[in-house]
């Protein structure tokens, strides 16, 4: 008989995560395109005014393309994210209650 | 407890949110013994993980949110039966093995796979006494139509697993109608209100699939007076509804107005859920004029899996998923 004992543990670990190509970035903060990508939380939309006003407080901001999620407890869906992903060089998102 | 896996305990059934764990049958095993789960009771299990690990279940919302649902398991078919999963008195109760241990299994996958540890994973802000357990099968010798299983694509004898991200029960007490129409609109009533998810957490295009569920007496009743599910359906799309100025205007601005206009008037008619197809209908229970309404998270879908061979083949019983 083996004296070898065998422990289970119940647990999984976490998904390694996903290296994604994160993409060219700025060089500079000049003409930046701000993407806001609204999760439709109650007031998300306000506090992604106040960031953009802070924002373009220090940086010149060429255009601002905000998009809504459908619903707060889903992704967005892919043509929110390709949308933000062409028009956009910073995205901002928003949780509020 | 791997007595009935017919394939290789390392195999992945699915990544389980949050944490994105791997479920394989001998974690899910390793579970089920805390559980106290008998080795036959191990298919329902994987069945049901496979179920919450299709995307359209969004189980990742459902374990994070602060909403008090639960993937709540109906086991459908002879498989049900032979593991003598209680369908009739106190079914959502206590008292049975079956229903207590594979619900709990359950739990603690989506505590020990998933991550959904309270606090962290799982944000609730009350949590759900079916947060324990929450396992049932359907009353399929008392109902008068055809099963949960059946309607949505399965044959007869095939045994499944539907998961629905559910509240737990609301309970419908209606000892005084003896006509099916009385039921009906005691159970609309029941179903009308504000504090539900179904009636706005949804994205255009997929609805959300509120369950209900009839005692046996309340089904007889409703079936006797010559209601199928899809008048029930009809029935209930109508007439569950809360008038639009029952809402705070905190929540008509945020949640309604977008979809009905910023100028809605007040008695507008707002369904409870939004087609009447996306109800979900089963019988469970045992004696008694009881049956029960459940809201779900809203943003979920359910999903029915059957309890089935590694080849895909369904079993026919749980002797067919003896390991080889």
């Amino acid at each position: 008989m083996s004296d070898e004992l065998t422990l289970l543990v119940p647990e999984a670990p976490a998904a390694e995560p996903e290296i994604v190509d994160r993409g060219q970035r700025k060089a500079s903060l000049d003409a930046l395109r701000l993407g806001l990508l609204d999760n439709s939380k109650a007031n998300a939309d306000h506090l992604l005014r106040m960031l953009v006003d802070h924002v373009s407080v220090g940086m010149k901001v060429a255009s601002v393309t905000t998009l809504r999620k459908g619903s707060v407890a889903l992704p967005a869906s892919e043509t929110i994210l390709d949308q933000l992903a062409r028009d956009s060089d910073l995205v901002l998102s928003a949780m509020a209650d | 407890m791997l007595a009935y896996c017919d394939r290789p305990w390392d195999s992945s059934i699915g990544k389980v949110a949050p944490r994105y764990g791997e479920a394989t049958p001998i974690r899910l095993a390793v579970n089920a013994v805390m559980a106290g789960c008998e080795p036959e009771y191990l298919p329902v299990l994987m069945a049901a993980v496979e179920a919450m690990c299709d995307p359209a279940f969004n189980l990742y919302a459902l374990q994070a949110t602060t909403h008090p649902c639960a993937p709540l398991l109906i086991v459908n078919g002879p498989i049900a039966r032979e593991l003598e999963i209680n369908a009739g008195v106190n079914a959502f109760g206590q008292g049975r093995q079956a229903n207590a241990t594979i619900g709990r299994a359950v739990r603690l996958m989506l505590m020990n796979i998933g991550g959904g540890y309270p606090g962290t994973g799982d944000m609730a802000t009350l949590g759900a006494p079916s947060k324990f357990s929450f396992c049932v099968a359907e009353n399929e010798a008392e109902s008068p139509w055809p099963s949960l299983s059946v309607e949505r694509g399965f044959d007869e004898g095939i045994s499944t697993v539907t998961v629905v991200g559910a509240e737990p029960p609301h309970n419908v007490n209606d000892h005084a109608s003896s006509s099916g129409i009385g039921i009906l609109k005691m159970i609309a009533g029941t179903m009308r209100t504000t504090g539900n998810n179904d009636i706005y957490n949804y994205q255009e295009g997929t609805y959300p699939q509120p369950l209900v569920v009839f005692g046996p007496e309340h089904a007889k009743s409703v079936s006797d007076d010559g209601y199928g599910k899809e008048a029930i359906r009809q029935y209930l799309f109508e007439h569950a509804r809360v008038p639009l100025g029952e809402f705070s205007r905190e929540n008509i601005d945020n949640r309604f107005s977008r979809r009905y206009g910023a100028d809605a008037p007040a008695d507008l008619q707002i369904p409870v859920f939004k087609r009447p197809q996306d109800l979900l209908i089963a019988v469970v229970g045992g004696p008694g004029k009881h049956s029960a309404v459940f809201p779900t998270f809203g943003a979920t879908q359910a999903i029915t899996r059957a309890i089935s061979r590694e080849d895909g083949r369904p079993a026919l019983s749980i002797a067919d998923l003896k390991a080889r």
